[in-house]
């Protein structure tokens, strides 16, 4: 293969890529969302979120301030009362520091009880109810706050087997991110695919296959499109994760003051304990996964005529590319299942599910490497078929071929 | 000088090519005549290496048709494609550097093929927004913008108005006048004509007929006779001539017009006529490149 034509085609394409306005646009709109996903459970949590829980407590003295004792850090409490003045109504909540709701509390023989007037009934409440529990107690057995508050709390530690994480903790944590990742996968993978597609239906559509294949033979040109749309891919996907990587831990950051806050913020990439060898694995399934739909995407626009034929050929291509992403889903939550196992070897699902296995569980070297090279020799198969397909496909006009025509074409 | 050498080509149950074979030495210009469907393209791919014959083979300089050959060639489809947004000057560098130039070069050589195809206000320009015919002339621009050896051009003027189709016209002759190899395929007779100095008919995926417009010409078995006045005894002298018989078409203004046998020595005939009577014209006419080329491809004349 002469590299220079391949250096030249490249360029081409990649400079055409990334000027173009799709790849632009799903460059900036994937940042955004990637800062939206990391950044607004902890932005709402902080900025809006306290609205939601500042409330008024009406009772009295003794049990209000017991009651802003227990409920710090899930309630702000703007006001206390001794005793309800007035009718509650939204113009209180509103007079209030535009409280979320107003807390009458009382106590009798059967213990505390309280009685909220919220603006949104559903939006509240649930760990006010928790956060009661060892007060009732308190009056039920004279023991501390401190004492019951500590007995309601039974430490539980789970201490992982598995050597990849410590405790519960990075292993959430590193669930979370492998969801990400995945999702940027999956994201990566189909669109750059797609733009290869889209690149192929041009040339074929706008009838300028030939003028080139005069010149770069197909193999040539196949190539220099997918590393070239590989290359702005992976300039893409390391825009995300740095975008993830930056905003997760500048706003662990900005919210380590705030318990609650913290816990949502999704954990920095950083955090996955991922080995130098895992990490040549997530590059290399990557570029497995994308060169194999990049070279299947780029066979099937080479067989249509118009661009509205390109919908027909890609809607069965389509479909590993979801069953790969759902049964990532699958192994995110069970990454050892027997059939995650096996699904983690076969090409096109692979890339999605040995990935996601890697990123969350201990997954055996042998297991990777087999995946590794079946993956390998299936690319190799659907380069050779595809290109086959590609050629042929590219200087054929008129009617679409049959999928048995086109088998016969890969066969021949 | 290209050497195709006996090739053919099957596509599926389609015999496309059978024994193609002609020989184009450096600096002709050659035109590839045929019906549609008759193996123009095929035969032109397979020069480029598009296509591998089953049997048979292609040389450029005694070399097989490599990469190396590839990138001295140009090539014209018939079916135009451009890259719409790409400017034209983008799009020309583009192919300049597809044939082996560094971007300065191909810049310099594009800036050049502008001017000289007249087209040098719309380098800046996405191809898109062109005419069709100044679309046209930028893909002639791609196919020559690297200076090749060899040009293959597949119907250049088709689609071109009158003064277009002299722009380019003009173009290939100073194409010419370098050396460089051309092969046209072309509908517009008059245009191959003027500028091919060999020819190739071929019909049903075979060469009918090849060779310069005097060769072809001397294979051709008879000659048009035009005589006036349209005389009754001049008439009975032509009809007695072995093998002559009088033109299909009609004769206009009077004279007669026959087809003779190209054997048939023209003086003993004149001198017989005149010697009938009064004769006010007499001309053998050689058969044009159509005539030629109805015949070759099995259509009356």
């Amino acid at each position: 293969m002469n590299l220079n034509l391949l250096a030249v085609v490249f360029q081409a394409e990649f400079l055409r890529k990334v000027r173009s306005r799709p790849y632009l646009i799903g460059t900036i709109i994937g940042v955004l969302g990637i800062f939206a996903f990391t950044s607004l459970p902890v932005l709402l949590t902080r900025f809006i979120g306290g609205s939601d829980h500042s409330l008024v407590l009406v009772g009295p003295p003794p049990i209000t301030a017991a009651v802003t004792q227990l409920v710090r850090g899930d309630y702000k409490i703007v006001d206390t009362l001794p005793e309800m003045t007035e009718k509650p109504s939204i113009a209180f909540l509103d007079a209030h520091h535009g409280a979320a709701a107003v807390v009458v509390l009382a106590r009798d023989a059967k213990g505390l009880h309280a009685t909220a007037y919220a603006r949104d009934a559903g939006a509240w409440g649930n760990s006010f109810r928790r956060d009661l529990a060892p007060l009732n107690v308190q009056y039920a057995t004279n023991l501390t706050a401190a004492r019951i508050t500590a007995l309601l709390d039974v430490p539980v530690v789970v201490k992982s087997l598995d050597a990849k994480f410590a405790d519960e903790r990075s292993a959430g944590a590193a669930r979370g991110v492998a969801t990400l990742l995945v999702f940027l996968l999956y994201m990566s993978i189909i669109l750059n695919a797609q733009s290869v597609m889209s690149s192929v239906a041009e040339e074929k559509t706008s009838r300028i296959a030939e003028l080139l294949v005069a010149t770069v033979s197909p193999a040539q040109l196949l190539a220099g499109k997918i590393f070239a749309a590989g290359a702005a891919g992976t300039i893409q996907l390391a825009l995300w994760c740095i975008t993830g990587i930056y905003t997760g831990q500048t706003l662990v950051g900005l919210t380590s003051g705030t318990a609650s806050a913290a816990s949502m913020a999704t954990p920095a990439l950083g955090a996955i304990p991922i080995t130098a060898g895992q990490g040549v694995a997530f590059v290399l399934f990557f570029l497995v996964g994308f060169i194999q739909y990049a070279t299947m995407y780029a066979a099937a626009a080479s067989l249509i005529n118009r661009t509205e034929d390109l919908g027909s050929v890609t809607v069965p291509l389509v479909l590993p590319v979801v069953g790969g992403f759902l049964v990532a889903q699958f192994a995110l939550v069970q990454p050892n299942a027997p059939s995650v196992q096996i699904i983690s070897q076969v090409p096109l699902l692979a890339p999605f599910v040995m990935f996601t296995r890697i990123a969350i569980a201990s997954v055996p070297l042998w297991q990777i490497v087999l995946s590794l090279l079946v993956n390998i020799v299936a690319t190799v198969a659907i380069v050779y078929a595809a290109g086959k397909v590609y050629r042929v496909g590219l200087l054929m006009y008129g009617k679409m071929p049959s999928l048995k025509q086109v088998i016969a074409t890969i066969r021949a | 000088m290209l050497v195709v050498d006996h090739i053919q080509r099957s596509f599926g149950s389609v015999r496309a090519l059978r024994d193609v074979a002609f020989t184009i030495p450096k600096g002709e210009t050659f035109g590839l005549l045929g019906p549609n469907g008759a193996g123009k393209t095929t035969t032109m791919r397979t020069i480029l290496g598009i296509y591998q014959p089953d049997s048979g083979r292609v040389t450029w300089d005694g070399a097989a048709i490599g990469d190396e050959q590839r990138r001295r060639f140009g090539y014209l489809p018939e079916e135009r494609g451009i890259y719409g947004k790409l400017t034209v000057l983008d799009q020309l560098i583009y192919f300049g550097r597809l044939h082996g130039m560094d971007e300065p070069a191909a810049r310099v050589n594009a800036t050049a093929w502008l001017d000289r195809l007249e087209i040098a206000q719309y380098a800046k320009r996405p191809t898109s927004e062109l005419s069709k015919g100044n679309q046209q002339k930028v893909q002639v621009a791609c196919a020559a913008v690297h200076g090749p050896e060899l040009l293959i051009l597949d119907e250049p003027f088709s689609g071109l108005d009158p003064v277009n189709a002299n722009i380019l016209l003009a173009a290939l002759q100073w194409l010419q006048e370098r050396g460089t190899t051309l092969v046209l395929s072309s509908h517009q007779m008059y245009q191959i004509e003027s500028l091919c100095t060999r020819f190739c008919i071929i019909a049903a995926g075979e060469v009918r007929a090849s060779g310069t417009l005097a060769e072809l010409r001397s294979a051709w078995p008879t000659r048009e006779l035009v005589v006036a006045p349209n005389d009754a005894a001049l008439r009975t002298i032509l009809d007695a001539v072995p093998g002559a018989h009088a033109h299909a078409r009609a004769s206009a203004n009077g004279s007669l017009a026959y087809d003779v046998p190209r054997t048939e020595p023209l003086p003993p005939l004149l001198r017989s006529l005149v010697a009938a009577g009064p004769v006010d014209r007499f001309e053998a006419r050689e058969p044009s490149l159509n005539d030629i080329y109805l015949r070759a491809i099995g259509e009356p004349a």
